[in-house]
């Protein structure tokens, strides 16, 4: 495990003696803080030119019955410029597990802070409107807590259905000419992707007030992964992100390695670095064909659907299934690659750019569509920034962070390609971020072919890590008692806590993850990067007309099953 | 007697034959499947060609909702509301494992399968099934479409029978 | 680093002010309806279900349960596919096989095929290549009940044709090498899994004896 040397800061010294502890031994700078001075502390680093966290990334809760302070909230941090990462732990007692808001500080925290609170019981001070986020308004406890049943059930009906009203601020005095109305979109509506509830107020066509309702897809990923063994995780994260499920599988696999300290040979992290660009393609594809959609330009729906039914038909030959692959296996991949795989993607570098290209020409420059997206639902890098933004939607607002480039991972600090920034941070700026991205997938994937192939096995060589190979399981004595051990007891991580985070195809995706060594994750984490875009919705829709808000929904690229776990 | 009995039976199998090549589907997608769906729809197997020609996203203009993706108890009342709102006859196809019986979420806040709150006709297995798997499952829904109506038909016929000898 | 405070959104050319490109996106258009009507190009629909996309031999459909050359099941009844397998969907009751030794067979093997979410652990678990996987999708049930593969529906109908096999351990072309090992574990009298077996139960009571 990468351990991290602590920043000795000076403006430390100004905290009352143990109210800031900086943990020996962690992943990435981690303090653990009193609560008392959180928010003084997290406006300094803010602000305070030699820190300058600006970036929000995740808020998440964890429960240690044991211990005398239950709860712990764990924020993490990022500096954009600077490049650090920080990690503040907040301890709580569970008699009185309260913690000021930090919505004025990062307005990231919005959500995440009701999403704490209904996972764990942990209250904000001052937080607007700390309303159950994920479950339903019968939902009794907090399903994250350890003493929690995973599989008790409570039954929603019609009559306690949260019905949102959303007002403007000032209220109705100067209406005279229209009539507000409130209209219901969703949740089963084909532009809110089958699973967002929003309920806008209206004033002619202009939404004057929205809320965004969330919860409809709300599978307990995160209780899931609690009860079950290291490596049966790896399905899950599938249906996190289901368009790029890949990216999922190498982000939690590279965790778990590190955690474990144990590098995947070159032919694995080769071939998953390939298959990650693949599937970001597939990902653009999908988001900007169904933006497209949106707005009512059905054609490229299907010039873009072409390309992605190639790709899966390349996954489908490495690991056999389309969507949710399951490819990646702590140490590597499931299986060899199959003998025609550099052929079939080099098939396919030739195939994609004419689709791509087919609808840059019917799109990019026409008029049609600037005019649906120039300047709706702008944002500005600085607001993005302080939102939580990452990826694509915060490159659209003229910040230039991309994992890939910023945290090398994998190969990506072997091969050249360029982030592509643009200024306007509106729709049609996040189309053409992602028409840029497809150009820079395809060139990685060229470079890492024409490398070719590394030589060596698929997966690590550690029988407690990976499966012995097939005829040595079938032949060998040993290679059978750790093929038993492996299945029976899972992998045996050893106890410990990381932050792993890759480059999603919507930004960036962090798993962190806390091993108590029981065969078992303790906590799973899911930092899923269309979290805090989903959060701005509201506060993007207000202003702009109605017909503008599903544009900009949809090129948001919001993928339910990741956005709620 | 026979004469009307020969009307009404011929007006029924009009009516089947017509129900099942027309079938106008409602997606009611959730997740990963929804994706699978529109593969579906989209050209490479293109579902139009068995009459599913019209994706129908509002109730009333449906016949068959697929329902496609997880359903957790927080979208139930929505899902059994948008199905009471489709007119009769109505069929209800469950695409994956989650929509049949929650899958491998036994959790919190997931429907353990949809036949909880409404009726289903055909289960399509796979997580998520191919685009060809959710084919067959149509294919099935129609030739269950087709035992059905003819069983009504035997039925109706055993009944016109009995009270036409009770009125002898 | 400061971010961009406000927002520079895109600014229109004069051609595009005057709608001129929208002539390549209709060209774009007109040549695929072009290249479509007159044949130049193969229609992209697949005619399912008389014509079906070839998928790769990893396939993941259908299980299958493989047999011995007598016909007997391979399976040895060790519950290592159970207890790798995710969506806990199989189920295994084992019986003492008449055979010494095999040691065990499974009296119940049911497959809750609406539970399973074929992931593929169950054959990555398996140490007898029993359960493999075909590359059969065509599945659909009317009831719940229909939906339980028992162990005759998982053997019977796709067994011995290569063309219907889906992911499994290995594949056609290594298969020469692992019939090569199968015989040499059969030569020998040691019967692998049952030791494992046994080691692994072994290897718990001592550490359970320990934390105690």
């Amino acid at each position: 495990m990468p351990t991290a040397t602590i920043p000795a800061l000076p403006l430390l010294e100004d905290y009352p003696e143990g109210s800031v502890l900086p943990v020996e031994g962690a992943d990435q700078p981690t303090w653990i803080v009193r609560r008392e001075v959180l928010s003084r502390l997290a406006l300094e680093l803010r602000d305070n030119p030699e820190t300058q966290f600006d970036l929000m990334l995740d808020l998440c809760g964890v429960d240690y019955p044991d211990r005398d302070e239950r709860f712990e909230a764990v924020y993490h941090l990022y500096s954009l410029p600077r490049g650090e990462r920080l990690r503040l732990k907040v301890p709580l007692t569970e008699a009185d597990p309260v913690l000021p808001s930090l919505i004025d500080v990062w307005s990231a925290c919005d959500w995440f802070e009701r999403e704490a609170w209904d996972m764990f019981g942990i209250r904000f001070e001052g937080h607007p409107n700390l309303r159950r986020l994920l479950t339903h308004e019968a939902f009794q406890g907090h399903p994250l807590r350890k003493d929690y049943d995973p599989a008790r059930r409570w039954i929603l009906t019609e009559d306690k259905i949260y019905r949102p009203d959303p007002q403007p601020p000032g209220g109705d005095t100067d209406d005279d000419i229209f009539e507000r109305m409130t209209i219901n979109i969703g949740p089963s509506h084909p532009a809110m992707h089958g699973t967002f509830r929003v309920v806008a107020c209206l004033d002619g066509e202009i939404i004057v007030a929205s809320e965004v309702e969330i919860g409809y897809l709300h599978r307990c990923f995160e209780k899931m992964s609690e009860t079950h063994t290291w490596q049966q995780v790896i399905p899950y994260t599938d249906r996190l992100n289901y368009c790029s499920s890949f990216i999922n599988n190498v982000a939690y696999c590279r965790g778990v390695e590190q955690l474990l300290g144990i590098e995947p040979p070159p032919k694995a992290v080769w071939a998953r670095t390939i298959l990650s660009e693949f599937s970001r393609i597939m990902d653009h594809c999908v988001c900007n064909g169904t933006t497209l959609v949106d707005t009512g330009a059905l054609t490229n729906f299907w010039y873009m659907f072409q390309p992605r039914e190639e790709i899966y038909g390349l996954l489908e030959a490495c690991c056999g299934a389309r969507l949710t692959v399951s490819a990646c296996r702590i140490g590597g991949l499931l299986q060899e690659l199959p003998p025609d795989f550099e052929a079939r993607c080099r098939n396919l570098l030739e195939t994609i750019p004419a689709f791509i290209s087919d609808v840059d020409k019917l799109i990019t420059k026409n008029r049609i569509w600037l005019d649906r997206s120039v300047g709706v639902a702008a944002i500005s890098g600085e607001e993005a920034v302080n939102r939580g933004w990452t990826g694509p939607c915060l490159r659209a607002a003229g910040v230039a962070y991309d994992v890939r480039k910023a945290h090398p991972y994998d190969l990506y600090d072997t091969v050249d390609f360029e982030v592509p920034v643009f200024q306007g941070g509106d729709v049609n700026d996040r189309f053409r971020v992602r028409m840029a991205e497809i150009e820079q997938s395809l060139s990685i994937i060229r470079q890492l072919l024409d490398r070719g192939m590394p030589e060596g096995g698929f997966i690590v060589d550690d029988p407690h890590v990976a499966l012995p190979p097939k005829e040595d399981a079938y032949t060998q004595m040993e290679a059978m008692i750790y093929h038993f051990k492996l299945i029976m007891d899972g992998i045996q991580v050893p106890p410990g806590e990381l932050y792993s985070m890759v480059e999603g195809a919507n930004g960036e995706l962090g798993f962190y993850i806390i091993s108590d060594g029981s065969g078992k994750p303790y906590r799973i984490k899911v930092r899923p990067p269309c979290f805090p875009l989903m959060a701005t919705f509201s506060r993007l829709m207000n202003g702009g007309t109605l017909s503008d808000a599903i544009a900009t929904l949809g090129g948001l690229n919001v993928i339910a099953g990741e956005l709620e776990r | 007697m026979i004469g009307e009995s020969w009307v009404t039976t011929t007006v029924d199998k009009l009516e089947e034959w017509g129900q099942n090549n027309s079938l106008w589907p409602l997606p009611f997608g959730t997740a990963c499947c929804a994706i699978e769906f529109m593969s579906v729809v989209s050209s490479h197997y293109d579902m139009a060609r068995f009459g599913y020609e019209v994706v129908r996203f509002s109730p009333r203009q449906s016949d068959v909702m697929i329902v496609a993706g997880t359903i957790t108890d927080k979208m139930g009342p929505t899902l059994k509301r948008i199905y009471e709102q489709m007119p009769d006859p109505k069929w209800v196809v469950s695409m994956g494992a989650c929509a049949c019986s929650g899958g491998f979420y036994r959790a919190y806040h997931v429907m353990q399968g949809i036949d909880e709150i409404v009726p289903v006709d055909v289960y399509v297995p796979g997580c998520p099934p191919t685009p060809e798997g959710l084919m067959y499952g149509i294919l099935q829904l129609k030739e269950k479409i087709k035992r059905d109506t003819r069983r009504r038909l035997k039925e109706k016929r055993a009944d016109s029978d009995d009270s036409g000898s009770a009125a002898a | 680093m400061a971010h961009p405070s406000t927002p520079q959104p895109y600014k229109y050319t004069l051609a595009e002010r005057l709608y001129l490109p929208l002539l390549s996106g209709m060209w774009v258009t007109l040549r695929h309806f072009i290249g479509n009507v007159f044949g130049r190009r193969k229609s992209y629909t697949i005619q399912y279900p008389e014509e079906r996309r070839g998928y790769s031999p990893r396939f993941r459909g259908h299980h299958i349960l493989t047999s011995r050359p007598d016909g007997s099941l391979r399976c040895v009844a060790c519950f290592l596919c159970a207890t790798a397998c995710p969506a806990e969907c199989i189920h295994i009751e084992a019986g003492e096989h008449p055979d010494v030794n095999i040691e065990k067979y499974p009296v119940v093997y049911d497959i809750d095929m609406l539970r399973c979410v074929f992931c593929g652990y169950c054959v990555d678990a398996c140490p007898e290549e029993a359960i493999i996987m075909s590359n059969n999708y065509d599945m659909a049930f009317f009831d719940r009940a229909s939906s339980i593969v028992t162990k005759d529906e998982l053997q019977k109908p796709f067994t011995y044709d290569p063309a219907q096999l889906g992911y499994r351990p290995r594949y056609p072309e290594e298969d020469a090498q692992r019939a090569q090992a199968r015989e040499q574990v059969r030569a020998g009298t040691l019967d692998l899994v049952a030791e494992a077996r046994r080691r692994h139960g072994e290897a718990q009571d001592t550490s359970a004896a320990s934390a105690s």
